[in-house]
């Protein structure tokens, strides 16, 4: 990463920043800090066009929201995996020559949805009048006679809990000149009507009062409640009809998704040139910026930036300043930086461990899922997808990733025999009656496991080894030759020794080289505390040489793994042949493998996926990773839908 | 009837099927495991449905300690000649015994590590609710769980595998 600062005349800006953003290559800071900076104050102001910003964010809601409606009520098909539509600047621009036309597009597009948010609304509301009518249907006076000239007529309800009849028995009762009759009576409440001389109406409140019974209200409605609820029902009906209708009509419009994606981006492109300013210092007549720029692209930063007549400075970071962290690799490890970045990004100060866990990732990924086969299927369809889909970012990185994996998986299955597990055994001895099998290139992990566990510790050794490699040669880089000697080479002494003492090799040397070490680390390992803590510490520096052991045995989880999905696919393929041979037995086994194979391979990748990354996260970045970097965020154009092509020049 | 009955119990085939069968009980803490972070699945979807799919990697992950079982059992039966092969061989009962033992480290071990995943695939689960950005930590820290899990496994094969029938 190199810094660079920027001045130059604010009628260059505009210019400026649309090169910059075609370029994509520099992060533009805030400059938050220089306007805390008296000095700076005094002289610049903050640069800034929010009510632009403002402006195309609304433009630009809108657009996304007609999106949205298109997609919901939409019949196209999406794609499994989203890409951008490459497109050349000319069409783009010719594009959106049309902006009026599609900015009324999506006018009506929202005011299709709109509409359609209403008629919900109101079908609801319908609805739910219709429901509170229901009880009453069998009540048959129209709902405008509240009353004659000498009697009341009320319509109410008493809470379930009351007795209805002892109600109804109380109030005639009360009030000999009244009527009651129980219309229905749901899990809530009691339906009632009363008709009572008006006169009497006091007495009856009373015993309305003592039995919670509360007035319903019908509002203006007129007829019968029979002949309401048909009228409310032919309502929704009308309603649910015109929902229907608005929905095709938005679904005619799916063809100008299109149209609306490409001003989706446009405006975004927009948005984010006026956003910019923000971060941009002013006078009068200049403006100042500063940030940061890959060293690989400098050279072209610096003739765009001659080009517009600007004064610059390109220069390194000061020793120990945090930079953003872009992550560059070769074409191998490339993919595997979606590992790193599902860690974190790597401190900037620090090294990108990519390049130095790529190659054990994708060999530990394949002795876990340990299958020829499963690597064959799994090196093959990713590889289509890669080739189907323009694919960027994590997605691709994670896709390329699985490529490689897969062909890694392919390699150890056939050095360990496993093509669908024994399938060609079982088929063969099922169906044929005969003794065939793919012989493993090197041995059957089954056959002689011990040998395959020694391996795996052979290469847990040699990853962890290169981890507290990575771990001294960083001391060195920081000046700290000696931390490098205590920390990393007196354990590189130890743990040589450890090894050759348990497999009997010069056993005289590797026990005094044993001593050496382990009394290095008790004089070393407290030298950063005081006192009696020199000595502890010491001790128990030493006593790390447990953790050392519990790393080297958690490798013994590619065995397992390999076992785990070699067995397993067996298994499958031994069910599959229990149905013996003829055309029964064939179609169990096709059943058997369809599923059983599925089931394994997506079980035991997902396995191989996670184990791998632990071996590389736990036991591998904790001997060196400092994490916790800042991604480098290019101000560039951050399209959606489309991809902008230019004719290089 | 005594004598019948402790023929029956106490021969080599018998004590080796009782290994396969306690192997085989690994599948309780897979159960316990899956059925904890599914209800904390449940939860996170009724919230966003778009979940589905990391919520469902996250709650299989405490899964394998049935597939190990199964795994040992299975190569138990195939080492007593109960699946394949040729018919059941004559285990003597020491063999019994040194194939049953075999079948404890998974077993045991499967139940509650088992249990214990599926409680750090749920916490995983509550954390992708929040950073769905995190699913690779997430899915972490239950496979620091199946390391246990992975580690019985390994014993249960070489124990099984250096007993000669």
């Amino acid at each position: 990463m190199k810094k660079l600062s920027v001045i130059g005349l604010v009628s260059n800006r505009e210019e400026l920043m649309e090169k910059l953003m075609t370029l994509g290559v520099v992060e533009i800071t805030d400059q938050e800090d220089k306007l805390s900076d008296s000095q700076w104050h005094e002289m610049v102001a903050r640069d800034s066009d929010e009510q632009t910003v403002a402006e195309f964010e609304s433009q630009i809601s809108r657009v996304s929201q007609a999106l949205s409606v298109l997609e919901k009520y939409g019949t196209g098909k999406k794609p499994l995996l989203h890409t951008k539509k490459p497109i050349t600047l000319r069409e783009f621009q010719k594009a959106l020559e049309r902006k009026q036309q599609i900015e009324e597009k999506v006018a009506h597009i929202n005011s299709l949805s709109a509409r359609h948010a209403e008629l919900t609304n109101s079908i609801n509301k319908t609805q739910s009048l219709k429901l509170s009518l229901e009880p009453w249907i069998e009540y048959d006076v129209p709902l405008e006679e509240k009353e004659t000239s000498t009697a009341d007529i009320i319509l109410g309800v008493v809470p379930s809990t009351v007795d209805a009849l002892q109600f109804i028995n109380e109030l005639e009762e009360k009030v000999p000149e009244s009527m009651a009759k129980l219309l229905k009576s749901d899990a809530e409440q009691h339906y009632i009507y009363v008709v009572c001389l008006k006169e009497k109406r006091d007495d009856a409140d009373d015993v309305f009062r003592t039995y919670g019974f509360s007035k319903v209200h019908f509002g203006d409605m007129k007829g019968t409640v029979k002949e309401n609820i048909s009228a409310l029902e032919k309502k929704v009906e009308e309603l649910t009809a015109e929902k229907v209708q608005i929905e095709e009509s938005i679904r005619g419009r799916e063809g100008d998704s299109e149209d609306l994606e490409l001003l989706y981006d446009k405006l975004v492109i927009l948005r984010d040139k006026a956003a910019i300013r923000q971060n941009l210092l002013v006078t009068k007549k200049t403006f100042y910026m500063s940030g940061w720029l890959p060293a690989k692209a400098a050279d072209k930063v610096s003739s765009l930036l001659e080009e517009v007549g600007c004064y610059y400075q390109i220069e390194d970071p000061e020793k120990g300043e945090e930079t953003p962290v872009l992550l560059l690799n070769g074409g191998f490890s490339t993919p595997f930086e979606a590992i790193t970045k599902l860690y974190a990004l790597p401190d900037s100060r620090s090294i990108d461990a990519t390049p130095f866990f790529s190659l054990s990732y994708a060999i530990f990924f394949g002795m876990m899922l340990g299958d020829a086969a499963y690597g064959v299927v799994l090196a093959v369809i990713t590889g289509l997808v890669l080739k189907k889909y323009k694919l960027e970012g994590m997605k691709y990185q994670l896709i390329k990733m699985f490529f490689f994996c897969g062909i890694s998986t392919a390699f150890w299955g056939a050095m360990f025999g496993g093509w669908f597990g024994d399938l060609v055994a079982v088929v063969g001895k099922t169906f044929f009656n005969a003794d065939v099998s793919i012989p493993p290139i090197w041995f059957s992990p089954l056959d002689d496991p011990m040998k395959l566990l020694l391996f795996c510790f052979l290469l847990g050794g040699i990853h962890l080894f290169i981890g507290m490699g990575l771990n001294g040669w960083l001391s060195i880089k920081d000046g700290r030759p000696l931390d490098a000697l205590f920390d990393v080479g007196l354990w590189y002494l130890l743990l040589i020794s450890v090894t050759l003492l348990l497999v009997g090799i010069v056993p005289t040397v590797a026990k005094w080289m044993a001593i050496i070490g382990a009394v290095g680390i008790v004089l070393t390992g407290g030298r950063h505390k005081r006192g009696l803590g020199k000595v502890i510490g010491g001790f128990g520096s030493l006593y790390g040489i447990t953790g050392y052991l519990s790393d080297v045995l958690s490798y013994s989880r590619l065995l397992a793994l390999g076992l785990a999905s070699s067995v397993i696919a067996s298994v499958v393929n031994n069910m599959g042949s229990f149905g013996g041979p003829g055309i029964k037995g064939v179609i169990l086994m096709a059943v058997a493998f369809i599923i059983g194979h599925t089931y394994n391979f997506a079980i035991n990748g997902l396995g191989s996926f996670v184990h791998s990354c632990r071996l590389q996260y736990v036991e591998f970045f904790g001997k060196f990773y400092v994490s916790g970097g800042e991604a480098f965020q290019p101000f560039g154009e951050n399209t959606k839908y489309v991809d902008i092509l230019r004719e290089e020049n | 009837m005594n004598i019948v009955f402790e023929n029956l119990l106490f021969n080599g085939v018998f004590l080796a099927m009782a290994g396969a069968a306690v192997a085989a009980l690994a599948g309780i803490g897979s159960a316990i495991g899956i059925g904890i972070a599914g209800q904390a699945a449940a939860g996170v979807i009724s919230e966003d449905p778009k979940k589905f799919g990391q919520t469902l990697i996250l709650q299989a992950l405490p899964g394998t300690q049935g597939i190990y079982g199964l795994l040992i059992a299975f190569l138990i039966m195939t080492k007593i000649g109960l699946l394949g092969g040729d018919g059941l061989l004559d285990i003597t009962m020491a063999q019994g015994a040194y194939i049953f033992a075999s079948g404890i480290p998974v077993g045991l071990v499967g139940i509650f590590s088992g249990i214990a995943q599926g409680k750090s695939s749920a916490a995983s689960i509550m954390l992708i609710s929040k950073r769905p950005e995190e699913l690779a930590k997430g899915m972490v820290y239950p496979a620091m769980v199946e390391t246990y899990a992975v580690l019985a496994l390994l014993i249960s094969f070489l124990m099984l595998n250096g007993i000669q029938v």
